[in-house]
């Protein structure tokens, strides 16, 4: 295959160009106005690509410390300088000072009080595993960060995304019959969130949905519709609303398929249950 | 939803501004792109520590080096995002992690990342992911594989075209043309 003149912009927008091949691109881009309109069109789809991504929230936090090391840097790691700042920077950065050093310590309290109130016992999320017969309960224990909630999300959609791409990876229980509906929940009962994957479940009519419920001694709550849109499997995220949060620390799981009624969706599950257990 | 030309030269004017020394476009900047900017170092690093550590670390150098920048030769947004995945690059490297060893996408990888309806809040996300899950869709499998290796992974496209035992032309006119099907179909769903 001849790649074209124009071949090297892709790889340009995408940084994957030697730093040579880099030098002689960006000067024909200065002398010709189609190619960088080409580059132009190409960073574009870059651009929406990245930004299709889910977009993830940084830890709380991580502006701060982004510039208190922009306001010291090291001899080591000091780069060209950019131009000198205006004059009044200086006396911004002297109160930004301030303002920081009131921030840490206001950090410091609250840390101090959610460290009091905070349970010695270490943070888990929650894993059932759904069959057709039967539900399976694991405790795993959250790693780094546990008290910010963006941190926690990230790690329970690790797992899930984890245990999505390798089901190998779940934790060893009973394995369903060959062919069966299967599939599991995790579920972070500090922030209320979770998700739920699902396989192998018949495609359901046009005029009915697969819904998830939440179990514990309390009652049977809502936790959501799942949007298969004519597919058999799918990995869900589901938040919980303050009031509906599990009652227990091992919630459980299941699956109905309802009809689409006038009256909407249905505060209780009243149609067959196709996963997971409807008993506690 | 990527920026109008408007925005882009509001970005432009505001990476002026932090070559300046200006606190405030700097935070402005870091609201604009640190979302989209952590969830790619995410994706590249695939730990969370890691792309907190990634991120700072990019935002220091968009910090030094803003009078760098160029506004002939790249979009603000192409600029932090080439800035960051070097610095996850060079993370992934100094922690003895070999790009090239990362795993392939799974055939059986989730097909959407979707929300039930009782998640508002994520509802955009559902919305983001089937958008471009659609859009990739459209692209033959190793086509999509190479876009998608080539978008949020460190791999170069020579490390591509050796995983997919592609000649390399053929992976960067896929890459290329991918960016290209990106722009055009996302661009038409935009709302």
């Amino acid at each position: 295959m001849k790649a074209s003149p124009e071949e090297p912009a892709g790889l340009y927008v995408l940084d994957q160009l030697d730093r040579d091949e880099r030098a002689a691109f960006e000067a024909r881009l200065l002398r010709e106005p189609e190619l960088a309109a080409l580059t132009g069109r190409l960073e574009s789809g870059l651009a929406r690509g990245i930004r299709s991504l889910p977009p993830r929230e940084p830890p709380a936090g991580t502006l701060a410390q982004i510039e208190a090391r922009i306001g010291a840097p090291s001899a080591a790691t000091a780069a060209p300088a950019p131009a000198a700042p205006p004059d009044h920077t200086a006396r911004r950065m002297v109160i930004a000072r301030w303002g920081l050093a009131a921030m840490i310590a206001l950090s410091l309290v609250t840390l101090a009080v959610q460290s009091l109130r905070r349970p010695p016992a270490q943070p888990v999320v929650v894993l059932v595993g759904l069959y057709a017969d039967r539900n399976t309960f694991t405790e795993l224990p959250l790693r780094g960060p546990a008290r910010d909630p963006d941190a926690r999300f990230i790690q329970l959609a690790t797992l899930a995304e984890d245990y999505w791409g390798r089901p190998g990876a779940l934790p060893a229980g009973p394995q369903p019959a060959a062919g069966g509906n299967r599939g599991y929940a995790l579920f972070d009962p500090g922030s209320r969130q979770g998700f739920i994957a699902i396989e192998r479940l018949p495609v359901v009519a046009e005029n009915q949905r697969y819904h998830l419920w939440i179990l514990d001694p309390a009652g049977v709550r809502d936790a959501g519709i799942l949007p298969l849109a004519g597919m058999n499997r799918g990995l869900y995220s589901f938040t919980l609303g303050p009031g509906d949060g599990p009652k227990s620390d091992r919630p459980n799981f299941f699956i109905t398929v309802e009809d689409n009624g006038p009256a909407g969706q249905p505060a209780q599950p009243r149609g067959k249950v196709v996963l997971g257990q409807e008993s506690i | 939803m990527p920026p109008p030309e408007s925005e882009v030269s509001e970005e432009i004017r505001l990476l002026a501004a932090v070559a300046a020394g200006d606190r405030p476009a700097f935070r402005e900047l870091y609201a604009r792109h640190s979302a989209a900017l952590f969830a790619l170092a995410l994706r590249l690093t695939g730990d969370p520590g890691a792309a907190e550590e990634v991120l700072q670390d990019a935002f220091v150098k968009i910090w030094r080096h803003a009078a760098d920048y160029d506004a002939r030769k790249s979009r603000p947004f192409t600029w932090t995002v080439t800035i960051l995945r070097r610095t996850a690059i060079d993370h992934l490297r100094r922690h003895h992690r070999d790009p090239a060893t990362f795993p392939l996408p799974e055939d059986d990888a989730p097909a959407v990342l979707a929300v039930p309806e009782t998640a508002r809040p994520m509802a955009e996300d559902h919305e983001r992911s089937d958008r471009l899950n659609a859009t990739l869709e459209t692209l033959a499998p190793p086509q999509r594989t190479a876009l998608e290796l080539a978008l949020f992974s460190a791999l170069t496209h020579a490390e591509i075209a050796a995983r997919l035992a592609q000649p390399a032309g053929t992976v960067k006119t896929w890459i290329r043309r991918g960016l290209l099907e990106l722009r055009a179909t996302l661009s038409e769903t935009d709302p």
